[in-house]
């Protein structure tokens, strides 16, 4: 195995490894998990790294192959949906406006994106990445049009599950 | 959609609260296996293969014997090397299907190995149960037309069988074991592969809802 290949494979995943944990976590519901679906990634990253050519940014080149792992190939029985981590979430709201009412809702909005089908959930990751439907439709192999159509469906379905 | 703008504003703040897994630990993982269901298919088939083959070794001799004095031991020598040579072939495409299930690969181009992934075993679980239903109908047509051979050779006039009728009670026989050999074989793919296939599809359908 390339040394030299590995060295720089696993430097750039260790400055990049946010964008996996936060797949992580919004795709598994506990710690277990969590890591398990990160080891899978790490693992299906580096097979694919040969491929990487360098021609789109490393982080860019993640999403899709962390987002595809998390939705194809992890297995699933591992991550059953429930909601009783939400203390673990802990957001911190910046200090000025913060109240309970608004950790509150943010809990819920989480919760309600963690209830989303895996496919909808990857189109609200990458929303909340602040990624443009450009780049959405370009990480899921999407058209730019149908990436617009399926984020309203999303936000649709977020609304039902939040107002039943 | 506030709520979910709001989720999203706090949603890069958020980010030094999350674990960070050390370089050294990283290295570690590149060492584990990978566990996707694509990699148990090709997995499972080796293991299936060595345990067939074992089998051959723990056959009793007296069954090697019996096969030699019905004349049956070069056909079934042959039989064994195509058996054998078509697994092979079946093993290499499941490693093919394993080496080139990339998740790089376009959403289509994933589907598409999904598919061919799913297409090879369900033709190994055709071509076993098929070589069994094959194998046996030969065999008891074989040993039907040349039942007084094999009642010599099986000796089972000491065993106070008589034999009148016996050509009869022994293909009845053969065929209710046949039977009962096929359907485990068929219940063995159905649990084994059938719940790895299960999976599978449930990914294709998830990919497949992101084209819709």
């Amino acid at each position: 195995m390339d040394k030299k290949l590995e060295h720089r494979f696993v430097k750039l995943l260790e400055a990049n490894q946010n964008i996996v944990h936060k797949i992580c976590r919004l795709y598994t519901n506990d710690k277990d998990a969590h890591d398990d679906l990160f080891q899978e990634i790490t693992i299906q990253l580096w097979r694919a790294f040969p491929k990487f050519r360098g021609d789109s940014k490393f982080s860019t080149w993640m999403y899709r192959v962390a987002l595809n792992t998390a939705i194809t190939l992890y297995r699933k029985s591992k991550r059953q949906i429930d909601t009783q981590d939400f203390e673990s979430l802990s957001f911190k709201i910046k200090s000025e406006e913060y109240d309970d009412t608004t950790e509150q809702q943010l809990k819920l909005m989480y919760d309600a994106v963690k209830k989303l089908n895996d496919i909808d959930k990857a189109l609200v990751f990458l929303y909340l990445e602040d990624k443009s439907y450009r780049e959405i439709s370009g990480t899921l192999g999407i058209s730019e049009v149908n990436a617009r159509v399926k984020m309203n469906r999303a936000k649709d379905k977020l609304r039902k599950i939040l107002n039943p | 959609m506030d709520k979910l703008d709001k989720l999203k504003e706090n949603w890069q703040s958020e980010e030094h609260e999350l674990p960070k897994v050390s370089f050294d630990k990283i290295y570690k993982m590149l060492l584990k296996k990978s566990s996707s269901i694509v990699k148990w298919i090709f997995v499972i088939s080796i293991i299936e293969l060595l345990f067939w083959i074992s089998l051959y070794f723990i056959l009793p001799e007296d069954n090697i014997n019996m096969m030699k004095e019905l004349g049956l031991e070069r056909v079934m020598y042959y039989c064994e090397i195509f058996h054998f040579f078509i697994f092979g072939i079946f093993i290499i495409l499941f490693y093919k299907n394993y080496k080139s299930i990339q998740v790089t690969d376009s959403t289509n181009v994933l589907m598409q190995n999904i598919l061919n992934t799913r297409k090879t075993v369900r033709y190994f679980v055709y071509y076993n149960v098929g070589m069994t239903i094959a194998f046996s109908v030969a065999i008891d047509t074989y040993l039907y037309n040349n039942s007084e051979k094999l009642y010599e050779v099986m000796d089972f006039a000491k065993q106070g069988i008589p034999k009148e009728g016996f050509a009869n009670i022994f293909i009845i026989s053969q065929i209710i074991v046949g039977f009962v050999i096929i359907a485990l074989l068929i219940l063995f793919y159905w649990l084994v592969y059938g719940i790895l296939l299960k999976k599978l599809k449930g990914n294709y359908r998830e990919l497949k809802k992101i084209n819709s």
